[in-house]
């Protein structure tokens, strides 16, 4: 201790001003990824051969890559609860899950007792029933919804600290599941249409605001065409600006109060309190933002499959989402980028076409996609091993963990070194 | 530091502006999918993996082998087929994101101008909005197996008009529906068993509560009692408790709306251990219990009554003429009759799509127009794959046929009782 706190002191006012131009440079190349991305899959892909657009479309389709950014916008969000503030959540999930069927219930015809509809702003057509609700609006409603799902499961365990908290979240995350997947007839209700889910959902419109159409009297006039199961480069721009916003707000949030009252709570829960960190406000706050961004990947992933369903909402996937976390680099808001955006391609596409080529030239028969948890879990053993920090670690977790090796092998020694 | 922030508003500046040119040139540009070419591809659209694989195989073989017999072609146009699974290995039966996918990947290949498909009707209302909103369409599909009502006409509340978002129909089917299933079940349980009392598990699936439901309306007009009708969860390890209940209300019958790959195997087991055998309380299941050899080899499932919404495999040999040939053909090839009586079923909705090619221009639109204009499409019965003449109703994709036969399970094989005559 007694070592590494002049360390911490004299590094960190003099770094400042280097980690954020850092940051920012990140962000820059964030961007500029994204476009060159976008400009390959809409220009550069249609004008070449058959042969590398068979290669693309069967190994990284945009469509895959769309659910990759699902993926991350989750992960950016758990970072949040379980990196910056150091609170293991188990229960991802149900956020993730509360965010669709917030789509489902806005963005569909699902509520049929309102015979002639409820729009606003919505690109649906006409005259359906239901609730219609524009697609951005719904994204601000699922995440607030999230956050008080996040403060109502958070306040519960604010006394609860490691095993006992990652518990409580993993029931959460079981329990909201099964609320949708039972919620059929609730006193004779309809609220989520049970195991047969919601679908489909309404088209969304690509601009933040307003309808495709407006009409003024008796004239149509298109302002944007609402954007169908097939306008996977469209929905790409729009996942990579939701992925964008929770990025810029992961990254900016750290920078402030409260993003260094979660570092202090997450390197030592009495020292912060002793040194005038709100606890309770800081834990809850960490809850509400990490599960605002779970809302927003929700509706993302309730539009790109255009439907919602409680049977994906399973356990696999908070686990696979703390794994995306810990294999990036736990606080680390890239390496979790480079952890999601990895495991979720792997997942969904990469071994699946790994499985194929392999078997096509081996003429063998094995199913890799059901070695998939296999291999996943010898990654993180391996990882455990070899690189606890993740990937790309952030510097403090580095630290952080080399001295915690470093006091154990003195306790060892019994100071010979 | 000021450098970078230039790039960055360059950046951001170019891509809005290719943004802007980029959503012009999409809508032009999709005019070209649907092909037009002489080769065409069609799809198949199973559940490959889990419990129906044997099933989705045998259709697949069955299906291949009467493109070949055809030499591929149909009128001016070759035909090449593609297989697509929509199980997972993870699920071990159909699953929704897969299901989802596939309709994507459908309307992205552009050669491909219709799907037969899918088994699952669950599957089928995600697939069906999709190709519905084909920008080169609505691509068609017809399908082989999906036997529940809403797909085309009223049923649940907004069916079906909800899964034709363009207002014009693209999906047809060559069985007949549920409402009518759950009818001569219900019929056959009060007339030729006799029972009294029943009780109803559903596995909570569009398919399984739509035919649940249908037989839950019937029954009682037959002088059964309905003492319930619940959902089982078909990731329950053991269903002991749920039929200690059903036994303690005296049910004489069961009736199970669903498919066996939602853990059929064990729900008949502790049914069996529990009740009894299936001679003394009778148990009964809809088409999603037909064609899998696992049920028909497990001793809990034998004497166990099925419907099947048209026509075994042992009536389409008894009947003769084009399936009788078709059922020896593949015999010879393969060494046995099809696992599932869905296999001549899938040649017949492949061959309403061939029909449609025959006579469409080879785009995907064409396609689905000579389905749903006109006197639509009709397969006469001396080449008909089902051996009788299949005719599509252009207004809602509805097949003429009522065929509806109870089965037994009956040394370890699906086994004929009778047909059950139903009307419209």
């Amino acid at each position: 201790m007694a070592l590494s706190t002049p360390e911490a002191v004299d590094t960190a006012p003099a770094k400042s001003d280097v980690i954020a131009s850092h940051t920012r440079r990140w962000a820059l190349g964030f961007v500029a990824l994204a476009i060159v991305v976008w400009l390959f899959y809409t220009f550069a892909l249609p004008n070449l051969g058959t042969g590398p657009q068979t290669f693309v479309r069967e190994w990284m389709p945009l469509g895959s890559l769309n659910e990759a950014l699902v993926w991350v916008i989750c992960a950016v969000g758990l970072n949040i609860v379980v990196g910056y503030a150091g609170l293991l959540d188990l229960g991802f999930v149900a956020f993730w899950a509360i965010g669709g069927y917030t789509a489902g219930w806005f963005m569909s015809t699902f509520f049929n007792q309102i015979s002639n509809g409820f729009y606003f702003l919505s690109a649906a057509p006409p005259n359906q029933p239901g609730i219609h609700l524009n697609f951005w609006l719904v994204l601000v409603i699922a995440g607030c919804i999230c956050a008080g799902a996040g403060i109502i499961i958070g306040a519960p365990t604010l006394r609860l600290k490691s095993d006992y908290l990652a518990l409580v979240t993993l029931g959460f995350g079981e329990i909201i599941p099964q609320v949708f997947l039972n919620g059929e007839n609730v006193h004779g209700f309809n609220l989520t249409n049970g195991a047969k889910g919601i679908a489909p959902l309404d088209n969304i419109s690509p601009l933040p605001f307003g309808p495709a159409t407006v009409s003024i009297g008796n004239a149509q006039i298109a302002i944007s065409k609402p954007l169908g199961p097939f306008d996977v480069t469209a929905k790409y721009v729009i996942f990579v600006l939701v992925a964008a916003f929770c990025v810029f707000v992961s990254l900016r949030i750290r920078e402030g109060r409260l993003g260094r009252a979660w570092l202090a709570i997450r390197e030592d829960e009495l020292a912060a309190s002793m040194m005038g960190v709100p606890l309770m406000r800081s834990k809850l706050a960490a809850y509400a933002v990490g599960a605002f961004m779970g809302g927003l990947g929700g509706v993302v992933y309730a539009v790109h499959n255009n439907s919602v369903f409680p049977d994906r909402f399973n356990f696999a996937i908070s686990i696979i989402l703390l794994a995306m976390v810990v294999l990036g680099g736990m606080g680390n808001v890239w390496g979790v980028i480079v952890g999601a955006l990895g495991l979720a391609w792997f997942n969904s596409t990469g071994l699946p076409q790994f499985g194929d080529s392999f078997n096509q030239q081996f003429g063998t028969d094995i199913n890799f996609p059901s070695y998939n948890y296999l291999l996943f879990g010898s990654i993180l053993v391996l990882m455990m091993l070899f690189r606890r920090e993740g990937l790309f670690p952030e510097t403090r977790t580095r630290q952080v963990l080399q001295e915690a090796e470093r006091s154990d092998a003195e306790e060892l020694d019994g100071g010979e070194a | 530091m000021r450098n970078a922030y230039k790039i960055g508003a360059l950046a951001i500046a170019g891509s809005l502006a290719l943004a802007a040119c980029g959503s012009s040139s999409s809508s032009g540009s999709s005019t070209g999918g649907g092909g037009g070419g002489k080769t065409v591809v069609i799809s198949t659209d199973l559940p490959l993996q889990g419990s129906s694989k044997d099933a989705s195989d045998a259709t697949n073989q069955a299906i291949e082998l009467y493109l070949s017999q055809i030499g591929n072609k149909v009128g001016d146009y070759t035909i090449e087929l593609k297989k697509y699974d929509d199980s997972t290995a993870a699920a071990g039966k159909w699953d929704q994101a897969q299901c989802t996918k596939n309709a994507t990947d459908h309307v992205a290949n552009t050669a491909e101008v219709a799907v037969m498909g899918t088994y699952n009707s669950g599957c089928a209302k995600i697939i069906v909005p999709v190709l519905n909103q084909d920008p080169s369409g609505p691509m068609l599909m017809v399908s082989q197996a999906n036997t529940n009502p809403g797909l085309t006409k009223a049923w649940d509340p907004g069916e079906p008009d909800k899964y034709y978002p363009t207002g014009k129909r693209n999906y047809a089917r060559v069985v007949t529906t549920d409402d009518n299933q759950g009818r001569a079940a219900a019929q056959f349980m009060a007339k030729d068993l006799g029972v009294k009392k029943c009780y109803i598990l559903n596995d909570n699936e569009t398919y399984g509560q739509g035919v649940a439901a249908a037989f839950a309306t019937e029954a009682p007009k037959d002088g059964i009692t309905i003492l319930g009708n619940d959902p089982w969860d078909g990731k329950q390890p053991n269903y002991t408790a749920l039929f200690q209940k059903i036994k303690g209300l005296g049910a004489d019958c069961i009736y199970l709306g669903g498919i066996f790959d939602n853990n059929g195997g064990q729900l008949i087991k502790d049914k069996v251990a529990v009740m009894g055998d299936n001679t003394a309380v009778k148990l009964m299941g809809p088409d999603g219990f037909t064609g899998y050899p696992e049920l028909n080899k497990l001793p809990e499932g034998q004497g166990m009554y099925l419907s099947f919404p048209g026509l075994t495999n042992d009536d389409l040999r008894a009947q003769g003429g084009a399936a009788a040939k078709l059922l020896d053909a593949y015999k010879a090839k393969y060494g046995s009759d099809p696992a599932s009586s869905y296999a001549l079923y899938g040649v017949a909705a492949v061959q309403v799509i061939l029909q449609a090619i025959k006579q469409s221009d080879g785009t995907r639109k064409s396609v689905t127009d000579q389905v749903f204009t006109g006197s639509g499409i009709t397969i006469p019965a001396d080449v008909s794959a089902i051996g009788k003449e299949i005719k599509i109703d252009p207004k809602t994709g509805d097949v003429n046929l009522l065929d509806m036969t109870i089965e037994v399970i009956k040394g370890n094989a699906e086994t004929t009782l009778k047909g059950w005559p139903i009307t419209a």
